[in-house]
């Protein structure tokens, strides 16, 4: 863990308890019967009612696992996402944020076609890194990744580019992005305005429940 | 329990179904209407959640809603799950049906772009010779239009346009922005109208059958919703020839219920009428049923500049507007394309990331210096009616409640690429005339039925042999059964289609009540 990224964890860890508290009301003294039931009824049945118990995200105590993606694809995608979204004004990075990881999640239940794009085109990307520097994507410095990303730069087509790197390139462009500016990390530490939220202000947005049981 | 009689069954409560109870319970008709989805309680049926606590990070759940491209991850419960009601097309060309089941429909979540078709569309054969006349004109529809606008509140400035005919609007006093009247002053050089949008701003949150039509008819005392009822089949009498109900699944329990009534009203989307049609197997001598869809082609971010006025924090001056229609009004217009095109256009935004070919620290300079500087427009045009473009039953699928589905077969042809081009080239020329930096160009549009404006496959027309309904959207074969929605359409326009359904809608249902008062029906 580098050193940012430590002092940010060390951030969100302060912070998480604090916006949690912030959103729910006092929890009942433990083990005692319920002060502020309606009409002073209290009781058990009520205690269940009311009782509010202040719980933690798995995010905050554990790190995903990676299980899609090789080592060598993946920290591919690690490097691509530093160099992608690196931190910025203060603002959590790809790596702060996670997307990485969440991309190994989010393409280990994707169709075969995304399956496809990101696998060969993070091949692609190592075997042309080996062809001129004779090292994996990963252990390249900025300045030689960078020369690899040259593609990016043409101008954007509706279709997909036929080249499988440089449509890949594209894709994991917006895709750390997005996968970046809507994590907890960014949104919590943009002071909730969040970036890449597709609905509303402030990364939230009203979420539909099931229609099964409507 | 005695079961009710009732003068007229509904199937369906968005837009036209909702206008057909609205005013058929006015007249003084007992109506049941069937909805296939639920009732919903959008105060539980939606809650806050940051997209961070969402499983996708707002990407969505890959795979859930191939054909939604609408769908996020905080919607995708909205829209009808192509699992448990599916339909099939052929690979190689595919088409985006987008459903919602629910009562209000897709009138609940419609863009509310409020426009009048003209006689440019009521009588296109007349101005091209292509397919057929709508059996009605603009004067014909007028006073229906005239008394929907004001239910629905439609926003709009009167511009004396003979190809978007003005409303009852609710004047549209609001000066346009600089950056709009740049781009109308550039726009009028090539004799481009730029006009006002046409919205309904409806009541409150919605602007939907749901608010706007069907507490009106509750209130007459004349109407019963019954939701989570699906439509499987309308049901004949061999001896009359009359329809005299509908057969129906309970949603939840999946019991078939049978509900009769003197006449039946269509209402259920353009595409679920024409398959409850197919599957009833009725209303098809003309053998025309299913054929004819066709829908207005659409392409977002079709042209995005860059307005140096602006850039760098300049401020937020934004605005829009509505180019309707400017193609092929003449007869003496020779274009490699018959029909026409209109385009929103909205500015103020900042364009997306993916049209700058830098990351990292570099875009988000890049970014920060367009923020609230682009431009952007939507084209939509008018897909042809084509025989060939249809819909069928698939009989070797069914979905969740057993019946059968739908095939579409739809596809674009030169006259929607050539007319897209054109679109394209046009707009980007009048933002270079005005100054702006064009930062792309996309003549691409999404599969048949993206823009969710499907309509034709049940067409009227004053030929049996030609239509499925005459000019009062009432079926040539069966005398009490009426399909009021989008289906009933001849040609598709380039106009947004919800003003003209629930105006047709409204008179079909008019023409109902007076015949059924003398005794038609």
């Amino acid at each position: 863990m580098n050193l940012k990224r430590r002092r940010f964890v060390q951030t969100l860890a302060a912070v998480t308890p604090a916006i949690a508290a912030a959103q729910q009301p006092a929890p009942s003294p433990a083990g005692g019967p319920s002060q502020t039931g309606p009409g002073g009824r209290g009781g058990f049945g009520m205690m269940e009612d009311t009782t509010k118990i202040d719980v933690t995200p798995a995010d905050a105590v554990a790190r995903m696992v990676t299980k899609f993606f090789n080592p060598d694809q993946f920290a591919a995608l690690e490097k691509l996402g530093a160099i992608f979204m690196p931190t910025m004004k203060g603002a959590p990075g790809a790596i702060d944020a996670q997307a990485p990881q969440f991309l190994d999640f989010l393409l280990s239940e994707s169709l075969p076609d995304r399956q496809k794009i990101y696998r060969t085109g993070l091949d692609g990307l190592n075997s042309q890194a080996k062809e001129r520097f004779h090292m994996t994507f990963a252990k390249l410095s900025d300045e030689q990744a960078v020369q690899l990303l040259e593609p990016l730069k043409k101008p954007w087509t509706y279709d997909a580019p036929s080249d499988p790197v440089e449509h890949f390139l594209r894709v994991a462009k917006q895709d750390i992005r997005t996968a970046t500016t809507n994590s907890r990390e960014y949104v919590m530490a943009s002071g909730g305005s969040g970036g890449g939220g597709r609905r509303g202000g402030g990364g939230t947005g009203l979420y539909w429940l099931s229609l099964d049981q409507a | 329990m005695a079961i009710p009689e009732y003068d007229v069954l509904i199937v369906g409560s968005g837009a036209s179904g909702g206008m057909a109870a609205y005013t058929l319970t006015k007249r003084g008709l007992k109506c049941l209407l069937l909805e296939a989805g639920p009732s919903v309680d959008f105060a539980k049926q939606r809650v806050m959640k940051p997209v961070y606590e969402l499983p996708y990070r707002g990407l969505g759940k890959p795979g859930k809603l191939p054909h939604v491209l609408q769908a996020n991850e905080f919607n995708a419960n909205q829209w009808v799950d192509e699992q448990q009601v599916p339909y099939t097309h052929d690979p190689k060309t595919p088409y985006n049906w987008v459903r919602v089941r629910m009562v209000g429909g897709k009138s609940l979540f419609w863009a509310r772009m409020s426009f009048r078709l003209s006689d440019y569309e009521f009588k296109a054969k007349d101005h091209d010779g292509f397919g057929e006349n709508w059996p009605i004109s603009h004067a014909d529809l007028a006073p229906f239009y005239s008394r929907v606008e004001p239910i629905f509140r439609v926003s709009g400035r009167k511009e004396g346009l003979a190809q978007l005919p003005d409303g009852d609007f609710i004047p549209d006093e609001s000066p346009d922005s600089e950056a709009t009247k740049a781009f109308a002053a550039s726009a009028g050089k090539q004799g481009i109208p730029v006009t006002k949008i046409r919205r309904s701003l409806g009541k409150g949150a919605w602007a939907s059958s749901f608010n706007l039509l069907l507490p009106d008819a509750l209130a007459t005392g004349n109407l019963t919703i019954v939701p989570n009822a699906v439509a499987r089949e309308i049901s004949v009498d061999k001896a009359t020839g009359k329809v005299t109900g509908v057969h129906f699944i309970e949603r939840g329990s999946r019991r078939e219920m049978h509900a009769k009534a003197k006449a039946v009203v269509v209402g259920a989307s353009c595409l679920e009428s024409t398959r409850l049609l197919l599957n009833s197997k009725i209303a098809n001598s003309s053998g025309v049923l299913g054929h004819y869809l066709c829908d207005q082609f659409y392409m977002n971010s079709s042209v995005v500049a860059i307005i140096p006025e602006l850039k760098n924090g300049a401020g937020a001056r934004g605005g829009g507007g509505y180019i309707p229609r400017f193609r092929n009004l003449r007869k003496d217009e020779k274009h490699n394309f018959i029909r026409g095109y209109a385009l929103d256009f909205n500015t103020g935004g900042t364009p997306d990331p993916r049209y700058f070919g830098s990351w990292g620290e570099q875009l988000r300079k890049d970014l920060e210096s367009v923020r609230g500087a682009a431009f952007s427009c939507t084209s939509m045009g008018e897909a042809l009616p084509r025989y060939e473009n249809k819909v069928t039953i698939d009989k070797s699928v069914v979905d969740a409640y057993g019946i059968p589905v739908l095939h579409v077969d739809c596809k674009y042809t030169d006259n929607e690429y050539n007319m897209a081009k054109d679109a394209v080239d046009t707009i980007g020329e009048v933002c270079h005339d005005a100054g702006w930096e064009v930062l792309n160009k996309n003549p691409k549009f999404y599969n048949p039925g993206y823009s969710i404006h499907e309509v034709g496959t049940c067409r009227m027309g004053d030929d049996p042999k030609k239509s499925v309904l005459n000019k009062w959207n009432q079926s040539h074969d069966i005398k009490n059964l009426f399909v009021v929605d989008g289906s009933s359409f001849v040609t598709a326009g380039s106009q947004n289609p919800t003003m003209t359904i629930l105006s047709l809608s409204m008179r079909a249902s008019e023409y109902l009540a007076d015949e059924a008062q003398k005794g038609n029906v």
